[in-house]
């Protein structure tokens, strides 16, 4: 499946008049970047659906995120820059993959703890923060993307409230890994400072370092949504205890 | 994996609680820790800035299960109550009034935590205690869940600590002027009804004039001497024995106003008096706490991280109070809002507390103990140690009423009563 906007255009040289405008460009192409992840994401979960409504159900999903990720390149045009995407940059990458493992053992329920639980925790969070200090309709169309991203965690919420009702501790132990395997992707992905190289999304040297001027950080971005993330494991009703040290063994 | 990651979850699984902590860490130092905790031993501390921005993004939750033994023996071994900490993660550096909102939402997030795992009884420690002993009523709805701040046996171990550095020190309390600084909170005035009475002079000091005349006239109808005044330099005489029910931010603060060798109570929280170069003589000490002689058992081990204390198994009486009352299956609020502590529940409390072996913690300070932790008079341990007693006189109380003295025996037997005897 090939994502709807071209994934290998190069960076642009930003001169459009506001000195911020390169930092929206960089935090517009990781969130359209997550966004057509997803909807790789569940085109492929629908692939490995028998029930022709949850078919349907995740490519309206996948339709949903391709929708976002057009809102956010329009926004970067508003502001004159061109919003890159690559969902082969080493972190999404590995985000990728570890959804696809879950596809090749056609675990239906892993597919939704990984994107709704794990990614989207994240998507809900970011946004909502962005949302809260972006200019206009920038700012606005981040906090539009986050509550219907919110939406979808509801949605999956209560398929997964029932499978943890079969058989908790089987149901946890699926869960943990799968954090092992995405919570840790997604935290270097977070860290604070990129320490292992570019993360190959931003257009030019890393966005982190710069966020102040825009009245963000990374330190807040991977608080909010570790912390979303924590609250969405509260909701399938894992203990506390246990998320609270699986969050604290991630790597910083 | 599959084994590894089965023995995460199912170490640490829910189980009913016969009682909830509710807690926060005092400083980035203790944090640090338990977050090392958390994290293991295989994978270095997190750096101390990253604590900094992580915990103030933790929801309160759970953080361990706690075991707490009674002395009292049952037919399967000695009688024990299971329950949780929960940490409010209040980040150290937000304690102050600013945050008093979102302090307060923190620990109904806590107390949700608590309701939701079935506690049947939550205490509230340090800062939660103060936030929410005049706003209960801004707990979450419960059903089965009863919360107590826990001040009433808070209360109890600072008059026996009090009572006991006196006897240690020789000093005769009854001769004593007694000064209360942050008198008019529920601490501060439980503390005043317990020692006014046996004491020659009380001089009470808090930010608000109106509560401490009314504390003051609710002595004063004893026939207690009562001065009161909002700023300590105001008072007429020096005190020799000195309760901190609030947070001063030095000792010296009481310069000129207490005796050169005054016993000096830290009963605030956090805990930051010790004796300092301007008051060398002074006998600081901290007070409030308690130690459990049947045992305590963190799981995961918190031992040392969660309790840091020179003595094992000592912790703040708010929480022993909770402990003490699932020991004793008295599932009730016992203390809640402000200004109801009296000298019949202190007494009450400390002897459900006593009976269970929770007794007062022996004394120490920042600069560490002032004593061997072997006391068995003051710390009730004679009983396990020499054998069983029918009974025993555990002190004398003088109470001035009305403007005479009465004297009262208190009498406990072995498996009750007040642990510390009480010398006049």
């Amino acid at each position: 499946m090939e994502p709807l906007i071209d994934v290998n255009c190069s960076p642009m040289e930003c001169t459009s008049l506001s000195p911020s405008a390169p930092i929206w460009q960089d935090i517009l192409a990781q969130a359209m970047t997550g966004e057509l992840l997803a909807a790789m994401n569940y085109t492929s979960l629908s692939e490995i659906c028998d029930d022709p409504a949850e078919v349907a159900d995740a490519l309206e999903h996948s339709e949903c995120e391709r929708g976002h990720a057009a809102a956010f390149a329009a926004e970067g045009r508003k502001i004159g820059v061109e919003v890159c995407n690559n969902v082969d940059a080493k972190h999404w990458k590995r985000l990728r993959d570890a959804f696809l493992r879950c596809i090749t053992e056609r675990d239906f329920i892993g597919c939704l703890i990984v994107q709704e639980i794990m990614l989207e925790s994240f998507a809900v969070a970011s946004y909502s923060r962005v949302g809260k200090v972006g200019p206009g309709s920038l700012g606005e169309t981040f906090a539009r993307i986050a509550a219907e991203e919110g939406e979808h965690v509801d949605h999956a919420m209560s398929i997964l409230r029932a499978e943890r009702a079969r058989d908790a501790q089987r149901f946890d132990d699926k869960v943990y890994r799968l954090h092992l395997d995405v919570m840790t992707a997604l935290a270097q992905m977070l860290a604070k400072e990129c320490k292992d190289g570019h993360c190959e999304v931003c257009h030019a040297s890393c966005v982190k370092p710069s966020l102040f001027e825009v009245s963000l950080s990374a330190a807040e971005l991977r608080g909010a949504s570790l912390q979303q993330y924590l609250k969405t494991l509260d909701m399938l009703g894992i203990p506390g205890e246990v998320t609270l040290r699986w969050v604290t063994q991630l790597p910083v | 994996m599959g084994d590894a990651v089965a023995s995460v979850t199912t170490g640490a699984r829910t189980i009913d609680a016969d009682f909830a902590l509710i807690g926060h860490q005092e400083s980035w130092r203790t944090a640090a820790d338990v977050l090392a905790v958390l994290r293991g031993p295989e994978r270095t501390p997190l750096p101390d800035e990253e604590i900094k921005d992580i915990l103030p993004w933790i929801p309160p939750r759970a953080v361990c299960h706690v075991d707490v033994g009674s002395i009292i023996r049952t037919k399967s071994g000695a009688a024990r109550a299971r329950g949780l900490y929960i940490d409010s993660f209040i980040p150290p550096d937000r304690l102050e009034a600013a945050y008093v909102h979102e302090n307060i939402a923190r620990v109904r997030g806590a107390a949700a935590c608590a309701i939701k795992a079935g506690a049947k009884i939550v205490s509230l420690g340090g800062f939660s205690s103060i936030l929410i002993e005049g706003n209960f009523d801004q707990l979450p709805e419960r059903h089965h869940t009863v919360f107590t701040t826990g001040n009433t046996l808070t209360v109890a171990f600072i008059v026996q600590g009090i009572q006991k550095m006196c006897a240690l020190e020789g000093r005769n309390l009854s001769r004593s002027t007694l000064l209360i600084v942050g008198a008019t909170g529920d601490v501060g005035s439980g503390c005043a009804r317990c020692l006014a009475p046996i004491v020659k002079r009380v001089l009470l000091s808090a930010r608000k004039v109106e509560r401490l005349r009314r504390l003051a006239a609710e002595l004063q109808d004893d026939g207690v001497q009562v001065e009161v005044a909002t700023d300590l330099q105001q008072f007429s005489t020096e005190a020799d024995v000195v309760i901190c029910a609030a947070s001063l931010a030095s000792p010296s603060l009481l310069l000129g106003r207490i005796a050169p060798d005054a016993i000096v109570c830290d009963a605030g929280y956090p805990k930051n008096l010790s004796p300092t170069a301007e008051m060398l003589d002074a006998k600081v000490f901290f007070g409030g706490l308690g130690q459990i002689t049947g045992g305590m058992k963190f799981t995961p081990d918190f031992h040392g991280v969660l309790n840091r204390h020179p003595f094992p198994d000592v912790v703040h009486g708010c929480l022993l109070e909770g402990m003490a009352l699932a020991l004793e299956h008295r599932f009730e609020a016992f203390s809640q809002g402000r200004g109801f502590i009296t000298q019949e529940r202190v007494d009450e409390i400390g002897t459900i507390a006593a009976r269970h072996g929770i007794y007062l913690a022996p004394l120490y300070n920042a600069d560490g103990p002032l004593e061997d932790g072997l006391d068995a008079r003051w710390n009730g341990r004679e009983d396990e140690s020499m054998g069983e007693r029918p009974s025993r006189t555990v002190g004398r109380i003088e109470r001035r009423t009305s403007g005479h003295r009465r004297s009262s025996h208190v009498r406990a037997d072995l498996m009750g009563g007040l642990s510390a005897p009480y010398f006049i």
